[in-house]
């Protein structure tokens, strides 16, 4: 296992999270270049636990899926707790695009990511699988401009009606009415809701509904889309945490997004539908009728790259990002973005 | 839950051949003979199983964990890893796959030891010699030896779905289920798709309650050739059960099972 060590040779520091720090590395033996996750020990509990939880769920799941614009692993090293995995080498995420505001978002660049955010996303739905953590952080870009989903730590298979779900869920901003209403019983919606907001965040730059804590994104959301009545959602009430709110109006989302195209807003509408069941699959998503009109989404190779061309203010950038999100979760106003189930 | 088992892991890379299984057998196979061999992997799944029910783990956690430790010995011989190691690891690797709650470390290795002095000491009159770390470091050795596979497809469910079709022969269930579990004592799990090893154990169920299933199975439309293979290696099974005591013949097999070296 040593041996495997060897064989990727670090480049570069690319970030650290809470669970894992990231390296950009060679592969001696393709020539490569690749991302090594090395999932940190933690506490001598979680040392005691073995392969940690959350890279098992990474492992299992990427060792099924093999699509497009779903990340590849391609290795696993290390031993006893001390685990690294191997994926595509990606050279930015859309989060990186999004705040750039050197790179200028047509239509057909928001067309290109949302197509191939909803790709990827079928195609793990399809599996039985929800991602669970989609944010614009999570969709990973490379050089080609291929979008891929990544970050498969809070994924998990669904479906199984007996099993009960912690509805602590995705990063807030992209969490939809029901987990926030405590639903413990939910399903590929809470992946299409985030691709809503992702959305709607490409067209505002900035993030659409950045709530500051769970019962001001609750608020936040109605604001915008009005408070939904019994017919809006039926069972509404019937959710665990659920709260009775002030009535808002909702807002045409023409008047939000004024420059978006109809259709592009009608998918929006859908993605963005209060009651889960009416919201729209990410099937029924790809065959509406933004995808087939004009402008057709452009070639990856010429999505825009992020100013900071060289690889090293990258990942100087990158380390800001995450400074950032350390700094959120320790004053508390980001969810914990983990959590043991 | 379940993604497609045609695009799965254990389709495209853990479907082995009986070729396969005979090749990676040769190194054991030349200390053991081929019952004994078998007796001891049937051994081993019976502590799999008395390790998982009285960690209260639930049928599919247990049969995963199996499969775990057949693939593993498929590709290595017995005394790379001690089994009565590699047991436990499996039960281990099985529950995080699995999701089914945590097992905490002290509890497996309290209840191992627990379970190999009050039910198995036939076999193992010693202490259960094992701790955590060793199962730890073990773990990580079965993750890479499996290739990282560690999603897998049971007979379960396809038997569960068959049942809803069949609902005049409810009765059958039970015993088809029970013939499931004791599939996981043979080789078929490495050998066939899951949904075969249901039709066929289901069949094999119909035959000893004598219901006449033969139409439905016709109409099933799948290679009855694989069918009746599985049966045969499961009713070879109970044939080597019915002359076997294995409390009494069993430590003198693992007596004879190679062993790793210890340094």
């Amino acid at each position: 296992m040593d041996e495997k060590q060897k064989r990727y040779e670090k480049i570069d520091f690319l970030g650290e999270g809470q669970f894992a720090t990231v390296y950009k590395a060679k592969d001696v033996v393709t020539g490569d270049i690749v991302a090594v996750k090395k999932i940190k020990v933690g506490t001598r509990t979680e040392a005691a636990d073995g392969i940690n939880r959350t890279a098992l769920r990474e492992i299992k799941l990427l060792q099924e899926l093999h699509h497009e614009n779903i990340i590849g692993l391609l290795d696993v090293f290390g031993q006893r707790s001390n685990v690294s995995l191997v994926f595509d080498f990606m050279d930015t995420d859309l989060e990186i695009v999004i705040k750039d505001n050197k790179v200028v978002l047509t239509p057909g660049h928001i067309k290109s990511y949302t197509v191939q955010t909803l790709q990827g996303l079928e195609y793990l739905h399809q599996h039985w699988i929800l991602h669970r953590d989609m944010k614009p952080n999570n969709l990973l870009i490379n050089e080609q401009g291929v979008l891929k989903l990544g970050d498969f730590g809070l994924a998990k298979f669904y479906g199984s009606p007996t099993r009960i779900y912690t509805h602590q869920v995705v990063t807030r901003w992209y969490r939809c009415p029901e987990l926030l209403f405590g639903a413990r019983q939910y399903g590929t919606g809470v992946d299409i809701w985030a691709v809503g907001c992702i959305l709607a965040e490409l067209l505002l730059r900035v993030p659409f509904l950045p709530g500051e804590s769970d019962l001001d994104q609750l608020s936040r959301i109605f604001q915008v889309l009005g408070t939904p009545s019994d017919e809006d959602w039926p069972g509404l009430k019937a959710l665990p945490d659920y709260i009775q709110f002030k009535q808002f109006p909702a807002t045409p989302l023409k008047e939000i997004f004024i420059a978006a195209s109809d259709d592009l807003l009608d998918l929006m509408s859908q993605l963005l539908k209060m009651d889960p069941l009416a919201r729209c699959s990410t099937t029924e998503a790809l065959k509406m009728p933004y995808f087939s009109n004009r402008p057709p989404p452009t070639p990856g190779p010429q999505l825009p790259k992020p100013s900071t061309a060289s690889q090293k203010d990258e990942a100087e950038k990158e380390q800001k990002s995450l400074k950032r999100k350390i700094q959120m979760e320790s004053s508390g106003a980001s969810l914990a973005k983990r959590l043991v189930f | 839950m379940a993604g497609n088992y045609w695009q799965s892991s254990q389709y495209q890379q853990w479907l082995l051949d009986k070729q396969d299984l005979v090749r990676e057998r040769q190194h054991d196979l030349k200390i053991l003979t081929e019952e004994e061999y078998q007796k001891i992997m049937i051994f081993f799944a019976n502590f799999i199983q008395s390790l998982g029910e009285q960690l209260k783990l639930r049928q599919q956690v247990i049969a995963t964990a199996t499969v775990y430790f057949k693939r593993f010995y498929a590709r290595n011989s017995l005394m790379c890893i001690d089994p009565w190691l590699m047991a436990p690891t499996c039960i281990f690797l099985a529950s995080k796959v699995e999701e089914f709650g945590v097992i905490s470390n002290s509890r497996l290795i309290t209840t191992t030891a627990a379970v190999v002095k009050n039910k198995f000491s036939h076999a193992y009159p010693q202490e259960y010699p094992y701790r955590i770390n060793s199962v730890l470091e073990c773990e990580f050795y079965l993750l890479e030896m499996m290739d990282c596979c560690l999603v897998l497809y049971h007979p379960y469910r396809p038997l569960t779905e068959y049942f809803k079709d069949l609902s005049n022969e409810e009765s059958l269930y039970p015993l088809a289920w029970r013939i499931v579990n004791d599939s996981l004592r043979t080789d078929v799990c490495l050998l066939y798709a899951p949904y075969l090893i249901a039709l066929a154990c289901l069949h094999i169920a119909s035959v000893i309650e004598q219901k006449d299933l033969k139409q439905w199975l016709a109409e099933c439309n799948v290679d009855m050739d694989k069918i009746l293979e599985i049966s045969r290696q499961i009713l070879a099974l109970y044939e080597l059960w019915k002359n076997y005591d294995e409390k009494k013949d069993i430590a003198g097999i693992l007596e004879k099972m190679p062993k790793p070296k210890t340094s």
